[in-house]
């Protein structure tokens, strides 16, 4: 009896070896990309805009065959910005064998994977807020925060304004953009007047009518996400008349709908340059970038807008690292490929052994919704 | 400008939302004594009925008409399918089930609508009013005037009507009610769906001044919670309570800044529940 119960364990553990043996056979037919995204949540808008990206180019790419033969499988992995549900999707990520991480989520969640995943492999950031140390493997695809409100200051002093209100939200993104602003803002001696707002207020102007007075020109919402309506919202019933800026993360479709009955006089945003192809002096990034939104709108429908254009940057970051490196799983070559060669993309990045942030201030431009679509900024009037 | 009016103004807006999502709470309350948390879902549902029904084409008015509706068919379908059948079931129990109810309702706009944030155009347009150096959106000013008349009114409704007796006998004494020939479960369902449709009525007030997703829901409840519970689950004190609170808040934000708000606000909610059940303990003030 015992020998049967011996013989049936051992015939157990055999298959089970065989079993796992076989799906890792099957994870190395494929490169598996893990992505951490909040699907739902308070940050679900940026999550679900960054998804589609990334769901679009493993399609492509595996219609065209994958690449070096093997096709990409994304894993995504609702962390619904909280930071211990990211460090969890991490860890089972890992466990997958992951090749390289997209962090679509929010500030706090993309610092505590950046804590999980100290020793590698790649992990992409989309967000503004994160900065990443040259000696980790994580790099960035936007501008810093720091970069977009010296691409604000640069505006303010082209148009001889002696400063501007500023919004902010008193979650973590906030004060990333508090930071900056009374550094940049500081070292410019240029006026800053700030307010903050809970992120669940119903009304923001008692901080517009604190920051918006005759003597400013131009008031600033760092604030992003639904709530950014309120602000918008708020400035337009309060009658204020100044331009008014928001956050990289609104110029959407989804937002504009959200403020289109009470549009103030003048919407200005701040965004990467491809999101405006006219503004790109290389065409052929340009050309790129123009087919990036056609494809985007053909597979959904909808127009691309600028979180759809960090996430083609992921992407395309991803694509030079799998196609370039001989083994994208060796964390040190992949770190060393990329700090050495631009990645071409809806604009050029440019990464370096000094910065993992690939691209600065220079790629940041000023827009201004008119007619049912973003332009280059007009000139501000001093009043 | 004038920082104070604007403050005050803007506490006014905060405190009717407090009021009315409150004294519906207290209705539920008052009625089954089950703390319903998926009393914010009704809220959800009416700002994303309405502007999903606007942007469909449909009249703004008939808009509003559907949302309010709808927030009330929840909130009676919420006790009538789910709640009434397990009314012996221990408290506790069933304002868990009223959480799932709500993660149930959450899901479904998510899968509906998508996570984007909605809203829709205002009911009430016009030139902002200047009040005593504030400004104040006509809409804005109809949620003030409409949270305060009919919270107050849904309170009065509860203390001083045949019916709204009736409904507060149903929860101190059931049997006893019934025996009296009121219908108890009819009394319930009335209560549900006069509480939904306050949920209702603060979305359409206040959406066209904000922005609704489909996890609104349950922060609607947290407010309405605190003015209910600072108000001791009493109906004219929990209108009271809101305004205050929302007036207070405000201040916070203007006077400390926004990141204090949090902790003043529930380091408040602390001492008055401390306040009241040392009240209780010496036989003063009413159990909530």
């Amino acid at each position: 009896m015992k020998t049967a119960n011996l013989t049936a364990m051992l015939s157990a553990a055999t298959l089970a070896f065989l079993h796992a043996a076989s799906a890792t056979a099957q994870t190395s037919d494929k490169w598996i990309i893990a992505e951490v995204a909040p699907l739902s949540g308070p940050a679900a808008t940026v999550g679900a805009q960054l998804n589609k990206v990334a769901r679009l180019w493993a399609e492509e790419v595996n219609a065209r065959g994958g690449i070096k033969g093997k096709k990409v499988e994304l894993i995504t992995c609702n962390d619904e910005g909280k930071p211990e549900k990211a460090v969890a999707c991490v860890r089972d990520a890992l466990r997958q064998d992951a090749v390289m991480f997209f962090a679509h989520s929010l500030t706090a969640s993309t610092r505590a994977m950046q804590s999980a995943l100290t020793n590698g492999p790649l992990m992409i950031v989309a967000s503004p807020n994160i900065v990443p140390a040259p000696d980790t493997f994580t790099f960035q695809v936007s501008p810093s925060d720091h970069h977009i409100t010296v691409a604000i200051a640069d505006y303010v002093q082209a148009n001889k304004l002696k400063g501007l209100g500023m919004i902010a939200a008193t979650d973590a993104s906030g004060e990333v953009g508090v930071e900056s602003a009374q550094k940049v803002f500081a070292e410019r001696k240029l006026d800053l007047k700030l307010r903050r707002i809970d992120l669940k207020a119903n009304d923001s102007s008692v901080q517009l009518a604190s920051v918006a007075g005759p003597d400013v020109d131009l008031v600033y919402s760092s604030y992003s996400g639904g709530g950014a309506a309120t602000v918008v919202k708020s400035f337009t019933n309060l009658g204020l008349t100044q331009p008014l800026v928001v956050s990289y993360a609104n110029l959407s479709a989804a937002f504009i709908e959200v403020v289109k009955d009470v549009m103030p006089k003048r919407l200005l945003g701040t965004a990467i340059k491809s999101l405006v192809p006219d503004t790109m002096g290389d065409a052929a990034t340009a050309k790129r970038a123009k087919e990036f939104m056609a494809a985007y709108e053909k597979k959904y429908g909808e127009r691309s807008d600028m979180i759809n254009l960090l996430g083609k940057m992921d992407v395309d970051v991803a694509e030079a690292v799998l196609t370039n490196v001989a083994n994208p799983a060796d964390n040190q070559a992949v770190k060393k490929f990329l700090e050495s060669t631009p990645i071409e993309s809806v604009q050029h990045l440019k990464f370096s052994p000094n910065s993992h942030v690939g691209l600065t201030e220079k790629d940041v431009v000023i827009v201004e919704y008119k007619n049912g679509g973003w332009v280059r900024a007009a000139p501000v009037g001093a009043r | 400008m004038n920082a104070l009016s604007q403050t005050i103004i803007s506490g006014l807006f905060g405190g009717a939302v407090y009021a009315l999502l409150g004294i519906g709470l207290v209705l539920v309350y008052r009625t089954s004594h089950v703390l319903n948390l998926a009393h914010g879902e009704s809220y959800a549902v009416a700002g994303i009925t309405a502007a999903a029904a606007t942007s469909h084409g449909l009249p703004l008015v008939w808009s509003i008409v559907l949302a309010l509706v709808l927030s009330s068919l929840l909130s009676m379908a919420l006790y009538r399918v789910v709640l009434g059948p397990r009314g012996h079931w221990p408290m506790s129990t069933l304002v868990l089930i009223t959480l799932g109810a709500a993660f149930l309702v959450r899901g479904v706009l998510n899968a509906a609508i998508g996570p984007d944030p909605v809203s829709f155009a205002p009911l009430f347009r016009g030139p902002p009013l200047r009040i005593l150096g504030g400004i104040i959106p006509l809409q804005g000013l109809m949620l003030i005037i409409f949270g305060f008349v009919l919270s107050l009114g849904a309170a009065m409704f509860l203390q001083h009507s045949r019916l709204g007796k009736q409904l507060l006998a149903t929860a101190e004494n059931p049997r006893a009610a019934q025996l009296l020939g009121i219908n108890v479960e009819r009394a319930r369902l009335i209560a549900f769906g006069l509480s939904g449709l306050l949920a209702g009525a603060a979305a359409v007030l206040l959406v066209p001044l904000v922005s609704v997703d489909y996890q609104a829901g349950l922060s609607m409840t947290l407010r309405g919670f605190v003015a209910a519970a600072i108000g001791g689950m009493m109906p004219t004190r929990v209108v009271v309570s809101g305004f205050l609170l929302g007036i207070f808040e405000a201040a916070i934000g203007s006077y400390l800044g926004a990141l204090y708000q949090d902790p003043v606000m529930f380091g408040i909610l602390i001492v008055v529940a401390v306040w009241q059940s040392r009240m209780i303990r010496f036989g003063g003030a009413r159990r909530a």
